[in-house]
């Protein structure tokens, strides 16, 4: 981080000079990374200045900024895939709420095994985005359309299998007492710390989404596959391109992230909300653009998404240990992503 | 079309109603059934109407959608209902549709929140200033008149987040507590975390959590305990509903929770006064309880 601010103090001094300083700076601010990294960096500094008398520096208040951006990046990492095949997953929240509710009823209510209850929340997340995949490629729905059709119809599925009510601990006999039932083994794992309490382990499983992720972008055929359907779907198809089922993955592996986040926001909150995630999908999209992803498709990758990731979580918790009333952090958080996306603009 | 089908079920119930002769049929209007309180108001209602077979409760739910409410309300008065349960979302624009009702001979019991004018039956609610007052008393009385408290908010551009805090404060004035964090946490308790986290890494002592909401003082509790601090503090929440709040108080997770009553019994219970032809008072305030660890199997503490 030092050596980017160093990096920025040059860029300031040379662009005071003649020609060939300014192109030095052209060249930098060209770099997809310098533009990532700058939102970031304007973050920090203002977590700097506002350091809540000194709570900024401590370790604890950034493990847990890692801890509360978890279940957003994971998402993120979903609809990045998704976005650099030129298409939108406005699903993402609901489904979260979806498999949340499901792992839950599965794993504290019918007491299934872990391994099980997990295998079959990340089957009924990835069928979730397989079906939005297929009318997308298949039935030529707008994205737009298909995945907040399965916004909505996800978020009924939730509210149908859960009755309405969170699904927790406690259950309610039919003569009107309550009965209290274990908090399942595999929900004290996530929700719990590693590496001596300095990192959670919803951090961790939202690392291991990126690794996975890039590797899929950065050195699989079907990554390269993803990013020639996004730049141009009619000349990757043209090239023999299988565009079909590369939709497919990338929706289906957006449906599997999401149950991967839901199941980490049950074990958070020890229950499944039916609400849980609401408008989660918003704060994805805003983490996926602010890391520099092109909206329009063929552009973008996973580090970018874990700049973004890093950008909204410190902005969140700088507003939130300095108290800022709930007026003014909406406020500030609109203008700071404004001038951060801005930023990204600049090309000349 | 879901409309349509919706109309057409009342219409239905209403024909059978009338069939059968002396079966009353109640429209009940709730404003959202994404809150577990609200769920709860109607569960409340189910459980106390279903012991009266006589009566038929329709449920709309508007899906906190205020117009949504409006042509729901309006549909009720199409069918022609015995009489009218309302839960409004806001004042305003629900009290023309209820005056309608109310005009065309519906009576209409307004549940929890108010609407303007005169043109309904009877108001049944609870008061959150005088929760939170009691509330706060509760505090100071538990903390020994001193101590830091962290406030973790409700939504504070709607009236119950701004009654909680303006009671809880009328409450605690001219003790020496120290609001030391305080927070809006919209009522969710992923926030409550959020925010509970905040106040734990600015501040080193913190004797007493106040949740708005039970799920708020919850979050907050499982922030704490990340931290290995749970025991520093007590956790305090409202509303207190059977499978939230109570248990809570029974696992030992909050000190205390106090009910915000959903009145969804007592609804049906003036109900069958109206329906029968007696008189009932224009505004019934609801009384609520405390529940801690020591009354909560004799079922709470009322408040006086």
């Amino acid at each position: 981080m030092r050596e980017n601010l160093a990096e920025r103090e040059v860029q300031l001094e040379e662009s005071g000079r003649g020609a060939r300083g300014t192109r030095v700076v052209v060249d930098l601010v060209r770099r997809p990374w310098v533009r990532a990294l700058a939102p970031l960096v304007l973050v920090l500094i203002i977590g700097l200045v506002f350091n809540a008398h000194g709570a900024f520096y401590a370790w604890g208040t950034h493990r847990d900024m890692l801890r509360q951006v978890s279940v957003y990046g994971i998402l993120a990492c979903g609809l990045t895939l998704v976005i650099i095949s030129n298409g939108i997953d406005l699903s993402v929240g609901s489904l979260l709420g979806f498999t949340a509710v499901l792992f839950s009823l599965l794993s504290i209510h019918r007491a299934w095994p872990a391994a099980a209850a997990v295998l079959l929340v990340l089957a009924a997340g990835a069928a979730c985005g397989l079906v939005s995949g297929e009318l997308i490629s298949r039935f030529r729905m707008q994205p737009f359309i298909a995945t907040l059709a399965m916004m909505v119809f996800a978020r009924g599925l939730a509210k149908s299998i859960s009755g309405g009510e969170k699904v927790s601990q406690a259950v309610l006999m039919p003569d009107g007492t309550p009965k209290y039932l274990d908090l399942p083994h595999v929900f004290s794992v996530i929700d719990s710390k590693v590496l001596g309490g300095h990192l959670a382990v919803v951090t961790i499983i939202f690392f291991l989404c990126v690794a996975a992720c890039w590797v899929l972008l950065g050195k699989l055929r079907w990554g390269r596959y993803l990013y020639a359907t996004g730049g141009n779907e009619d000349s990757a198809r043209l090239s023999g391109i299988p565009v079909h089922r590369v939709k497919l993955l990338a929706y289906g592996l957006s449906g599997l992230l999401s149950a991967v986040a839901g199941m980490c926001q049950a074990a958070q909150e020890q229950q499944g909300d039916p609400e849980a995630g609401n408008g989660y999908e918003l704060t994805a999209i805003a983490i996926v653009v602010m890391g520099g992803t092109s909206l329009n498709g063929g552009r973008g990758g996973m580090l970018f998404t874990l700049l973004g990731a890093a950008t909204i979580g410190y902005l969140e918790k700088i507003l939130s240990i300095n108290a800022v009333p709930e007026a003014s952090r909406l406020m500030l958080t609109g203008a700071i992503v404004v001038a951060a996306v801005l930023f990204q603009k600049v090309r000349k | 079309m879901r409309k349509l089908f919706v109309s057409l079920a009342v219409l239905g119930l209403s024909l059978v109603a009338h069939a059968a002769d002396k079966k009353y049929v109640i429209g009940m209007s709730q404003c959202n059934l994404g809150e577990p309180w609200r769920v709860q108001m109607n569960a409340d209602v189910k459980r106390a109407a279903d012991k009266h077979p006589n009566i038929e409760v329709v449920y709309k739910d508007a899906q906190n959608d205020t117009l949504k409410q409006v042509s729901q309300i309006r549909e009720f008065i199409a069918s022609k209902v015995d009489l009218l349960i309302v839960s409004p979302k806001e004042a305003v624009p629900l009290t023309p549709p209820v005056s309608e009702a109310f005009k065309a001979g519906i009576p209409v019991i307004v549940l929890d929140r108010r609407v303007t004018g005169s043109d309904y039956t009877e108001f049944i609610g609870a008061d959150n200033k005088k929760i939170g007052r009691y509330l706060g008393q509760w505090i100071v009385k538990t903390l020994g008149g001193k101590g830091n408290v962290v406030e973790l908010k409700g939504l504070m551009t709607s009236t119950p987040g701004q009654d909680r805090d303006s009671g809880f404060r009328e409450g605690i004035k001219g003790s020496d507590l120290k609001i030391v964090f305080e927070a809006d946490m919209k009522w969710l308790e992923p926030n409550a975390r959020k925010e509970m986290e905040s106040a734990l890494a600015t501040n080193p002592h913190i004797d007493l959590v106040y949740g708005h909401n039970d799920p708020g003082a919850h979050g907050a509790y499982l922030a704490a305990k990340a931290a290995g601090r749970e025991k520093e503090m007590k956790f305090v929440g409202i509303d207190a509903l059977p499978q939230e709040g109570q248990a809570y108080v029974r696992q030992g997770i909050l000190s205390a929770s106090f009910e915000y009553p959903t009145g969804g019994d007592v609804a049906i219970e003036k109900a069958l006064e109206v329906l029968s032809g007696k008189t009932v008072p224009k505004e019934i305030v609801l009384d609520s309880r405390v529940f801690t660890k020591d009354n909560v199997d004799s079922g709470g503490e009322w408040l006086k």
